[in-house]
Formats: structure tokens, C-alpha cells, sequence
């Protein structure tokens, strides 16, 4: 076709769309943005009434059992990194890589003094995991029994997908296995063979990590959670993965 | 009348700055006396956890306290003896050993208290030596 007679046609920019076309087209994708995100993003319906909910879920509401979490005592953490250590002998975990470690936290006092605050992290375990929903070849799941996030390297094609989808950072590529890893409560190389903790739990000095079955009102962690003056919180809520690694300050 | 302007200003600016410099040279310059005050540089502790720090400038030249009120009771002159003993662990502490002589919630805060103050950890000590590179991730 010569430029000439291009410039005979009739051209297919916006400015010949008609009006009727343009609405529909926005009407339809406003009804799928409606649709799928059930309008939480934008709607023209009202928004549901707010409230203040809490992070730890109501009693006999968890949906496993055992139903395994791990509560944090937070400022009691020293960085001694025992639990680094051992959940590395535990689980060979690379050096490159961790299932837990510890972050940081520096808070300005006045002046040049800072108090300091470790934080420890893990995979949280997730009642609604971001990682699981997004790994194509089912290598990642919710274990039935003890909703423990598990990993099978063997079905993993490394794609990386689950480590850009969770919102913990808890996810590394392991060369060794070519698979990705992560924490899984030491489900594999401790729980599995009669042991009642993981390895960081055991290590720690300070009893930082409490491990125990949060749908069990006598365990520790239950009575941690649900202790009343204690505040209790979790990492990035806002995602709606419903985490079950809780933050406590007593 | 133009030019004198000129050099009053340019004069205030180069007083000024003279001062500003002389001022910070004093608050740099700070008389620490290793003699009077004990070592400059922290201790660091990595056993029985790492890392807890001591500074002897908090509590010598800052708080008031002599050599004789730890050494050689509490603690041994000699660097890295304390940690060797097998009591060597908060639970002394609470007893009123080694640091707790005194941190014991009224003398100075409780030693059960305030963790972080004296266990910067393996983070910390990283960055007490200034080594940023160890205490960041590998990329």
C-alpha cells in the first residue's frame, strides 16, 4: 500500500468511536472491576460499614488441627541469632538464603540515642497465602492437617512467582535443590519425626518464640494471644493473607 | 562607601565561620583520658550470646563511677576473663552479680529490663565495626 493512499482511509483513531461503544466498554469494565474485587478497590456502590477488627481470630474459629502459629515476644529478642543458626543445621539452609531471620528496627530517642527493637521473621504461615494461589504447577500448599504453607521442590520449576507474591520475604531459590525453600515449622525435619518445636524455638535463649497449636485454648500460644492488656499484632494485615505469626510486647 | 560594605560583610562571614569552626573543634575535641576512664574503644561480649556491649565512657566519665567500683570485684582487669566463667549469665545478673551489682533497678535499670541497651546483637556489633557490608544482605 503507497502512503497516498493511506491517507485515503478512514481513520481508526478514538475520534471516529462512537459515544455508544466508549460506554459500553466502560460499563463492562467497571462491572468486571466490580466483580472480582467486589468492589473494594472502586465502586460505585456504598462501602460496607467500617470497623475496627482485630488481628487474632475469634476462639474455634481456626480452621485446622492442630493448628500450628508461632507468637513473638518481640522485645525480649537479643539477635543472638541462635535461632539462625539452628534452623540452618536443621534445615541446610544455604548461606545465601534464610527461612528466618532478624530485622532491625531503630527508633530516634532525642539526640543521638536510639533504642533499639529486633524483629524476628518467618513464613507466616498464611490462612489465605498469597504464594500457594499463584504457584502454577501446585508445588506450594496448605497442609490439610496442620495448615502448615509446605513446599514439594520436586514440583517446583522456579519460576520465583511464589517469592514475588509473598508478602513476607520468606521465600529464597535454592541453588542445591534448584527449588525454592522455605520455613515449614520444621514439619519435615523436626515435627514429622515426634518432635513438638522447631528448631528456632528450641534454640532461642530469651523465649521469644512461642510455637504451639493456636486452636487449643491450654497452649501457650493460645493464652498468649488471647491474654487481656496485651497487644497483639501482625505483619502488613493489610494484604488480607491472614497471618498466623503473631507479634506480642509482653 | 560601596567597597567597606563590601568588606564588613565579607568580614562578618569570615568571623563567623572562624567561630563556627572553633566551636566544633571543641566539642570533637573531647578530653577522654583512657587513664583516668579505662579503655576508649567498647567491650564486647559474644559469649555466652553474642553481642553485648560495655562502654566504659557511660559509666566512668559520664556517670561518675571509679575503676575500683567494678574492678577488680565485679570484674577482672584483663579483657575477655568474665566471660570464661561458667556464671557468667543473667541469671547471676539477677543476683546481683557482675552487672547486676548495680543494675538492679534502683542503683541503675534492672537488668531484666531495657534488653537492647546492652545486647546490640550480631547486627550491633556488625555495625559497631563498622563492617555495613556483614549486617546487609549479599545481592
Amino acid at each position: 500500500m503507497k502512503i497516498d493512499d493511506l491517507e485515503q482511509m478512514e481513520s481508526e483513531d478514538l475520534s471516529t468511536l462512537p459515544s455508544a461503544e466508549r460506554r459500553r466498554f466502560l460499563k463492562f469494565g467497571l462491572a468486571v472491576t466490580g466483580m472480582y474485587l467486589g468492589g473494594s478497590v472502586l465502586s460505585l456502590a456504598s462501602v460496607q460499614e467500617v470497623h475496627a477488627a482485630g488481628v487474632v481470630p475469634e476462639v474455634g474459629k481456626y480452621p485446622y488441627t492442630p493448628h500450628y502459629s508461632m507468637v513473638l515476644r518481640e522485645k525480649l529478642c537479643i539477635d543472638c541469632e541462635r535461632c539462625k543458626e539452628a534452623c540452618v543445621k536443621t534445615n541446610h539452609v544455604p548461606s545465601y538464603g534464610f527461612r528466618t531471620t532478624i530485622l532491625e528496627k531503630r527508633r530516634s530517642l532525642g539526640g543521638e540515642k536510639f533504642e533499639t527493637t529486633f524483629m524476628p521473621v518467618l513464613c507466616n504461615h498464611c490462612n489465605r497465602p498469597p504464594c500457594v494461589r499463584v504457584c502454577p504447577t501446585t508445588a506450594t500448599w496448605k497442609d490439610e492437617k496442620t495448615g502448615i504453607v509446605v513446599m514439594n521442590p520436586s514440583r517446583c520449576i522456579g519460576c520465583k512467582t511464589c517469592m514475588t507474591a509473598c508478602p513476607y520475604n520468606a521465600r529464597y531459590f535454592k541453588e542445591e535443590t534448584r527449588a525454592v525453600d522455605k520455613c515449614d515449622f520444621c514439619l519435615e525435619s523436626r515435627l514429622s519425626k515426634g518432635e513438638t518445636t522447631p528448631a528456632c524455638v528450641e534454640a532461642c535463649p530469651a523465649d521469644v518464640r512461642v510455637f504451639g497449636d493456636l486452636a487449643d485454648p491450654k497452649s501457650r500460644v493460645f493464652q498468649l494471644v488471647h491474654s487481656p492488656e496485651t497487644m497483639v499484632w501482625v505483619l502488613r494485615p493489610e494484604t488480607g493473607a491472614v497471618p498466623n505469626v503473631f507479634y506480642i510486647n509482653s | 562607601m560601596k567597597k567597606i560594605l563590601l568588606l564588613m560583610v565579607l568580614g562578618i562571614l569570615l568571623f563567623s565561620g572562624v567561630l563556627l569552626a572553633a566551636s566544633g573543634d571543641v566539642q570533637v575535641k573531647e578530653d577522654y583520658d583512657e587513664e583516668t576512664y579505662g579503655p576508649k574503644d567498647p567491650i564486647v561480649w559474644v559469649k555466652p550470646v553474642k553481642s553485648v556491649v560495655f562502654d566504659h565512657k557511660i559509666h566512668t566519665m559520664d556517670a561518675g563511677l571509679d575503676c575500683d567500683s567494678c574492678h577488680d570485684e565485679l570484674f577482672q582487669m584483663e579483657a575477655g576473663v568474665a566471660a570464661e566463667n561458667e556464671d557468667f549469665t543473667m541469671a547471676t545478673l539477677y543476683e546481683g552479680g557482675y552487672c547486676g551489682a548495680c543494675h538492679d533497678g534502683s542503683t541503675a535499670f534492672a537488668s531484666n529490663t531495657r534488653c537492647t541497651s546492652c545486647h546490640i546483637g550480631v547486627l550491633g556489633n556488625a555495625r559497631l565495626l563498622g563492617d555495613g557490608g556483614a549486617a546487609k544482605k549479599e545481592h
